[in-house]
């Protein structure tokens, strides 16, 4: 798992995250571009949770780590199945939440990676 | 009981999960994770160290598992009661762990009034509150 990699992978939920709140706040339901977004955000996780398996034997708390990664994976996903039903603001505003928590979770990953927990 | 009957064309029942209520229980639902890992971990790994805490934190988690479906599966009064019980319970969790730091080292998603995830374990629940009371005396007015 790579700091830089993960740092962009942080940015780039938040970036989300940001982009969904402006759409809810414009009273726009879910368009193709943040469809879009969700599918690279996703992308760029199993990327990250590559990384990640290739090289477990370096993490100590390995419960809790392979519990976030597979917690990043999920969440995008099923964010976009719960958010894609409600076609209100509401709909961008659960995208919203996943794309905050996957940023904070693949922040405590990067603490358990470099072993400060 | 006092559902209103909508009477304006295809206009959309009111419900708990609909609207707002969809990032609530999304917002739920990752709460409900987070506190069931947590406590799993602290049960599994080193539940003799402090057995209270660690309780009080299976207990949130169930609190949240049961909101989550409560509100996705439209069971006012139990998300009523899951509500009260999660306010009271942030509450008195999260005074005994200013009162007493040692028994509750941020055991808990709890624990400082939910301090350790952006005190929203504090807000939730009376967000939660008025969701439930906002969407049972006005329903139909809950998105447009």
């Amino acid at each position: 798992m790579s700091g830089a990699y993960s740092g962009w992978v942080i940015g780039g939920a938040l970036v989300l995250a940001l982009a969904c709140l402006i759409t809810a706040g414009r009273n726009r339901p879910m368009g193709i571009s943040l469809l879009a977004a969700v599918a690279v955000l996703e992308i760029a996780l199993i990327v990250q949770a590559v990384m990640a398996f290739t090289q477990l034997d370096k993490v100590t708390e390995r419960a809790t780590f392979i519990g976030y990664l597979a917690g990043t994976l999920v969440i995008p996903l099923v964010a976009l199945w719960w958010g894609k039903a409600e076609r209100t603001r509401w709909g961008p505003g659960v995208i919203a939440v996943g794309a905050f928590t996957v940023a904070v979770m693949t922040g405590r990953l990067l603490q358990i990676w470099n072993g400060i927990s | 009981m006092s559902q209103n009957h909508l009477g304006e064309g295809e206009s959309q029942t009111p419900t708990l999960r609909g609207g707002p209520g969809r990032v609530l229980v999304a917002v739920y639902a990752v709460f409900a994770i987070a506190a069931t890992s947590r406590a799993a971990v602290q049960i599994a790994t080193r539940f003799s160290e402090a057995p209270l805490a660690y309780l009080l934190s299976a207990l949130a988690a169930v609190v949240y598992i049961v909101l989550t479906v409560a509100l996705a599966k439209e069971h006012r009064i139990l998300a009523f009661i899951a509500c009260g019980i999660e306010l009271a319970g942030v509450l008195i969790v999260g005074t005994l762990s200013l009162l007493d730091p040692e028994a509750f080292p941020r055991a808990t998603v709890w624990s400082g009034y939910g301090s350790g995830y952006l005190f929203i374990p504090l807000v939730l629940p009376i967000v939660g509150l008025v969701w439930l009371l906002r969407n049972r005396a006005r329903p139909g007015n809950i998105s447009t």
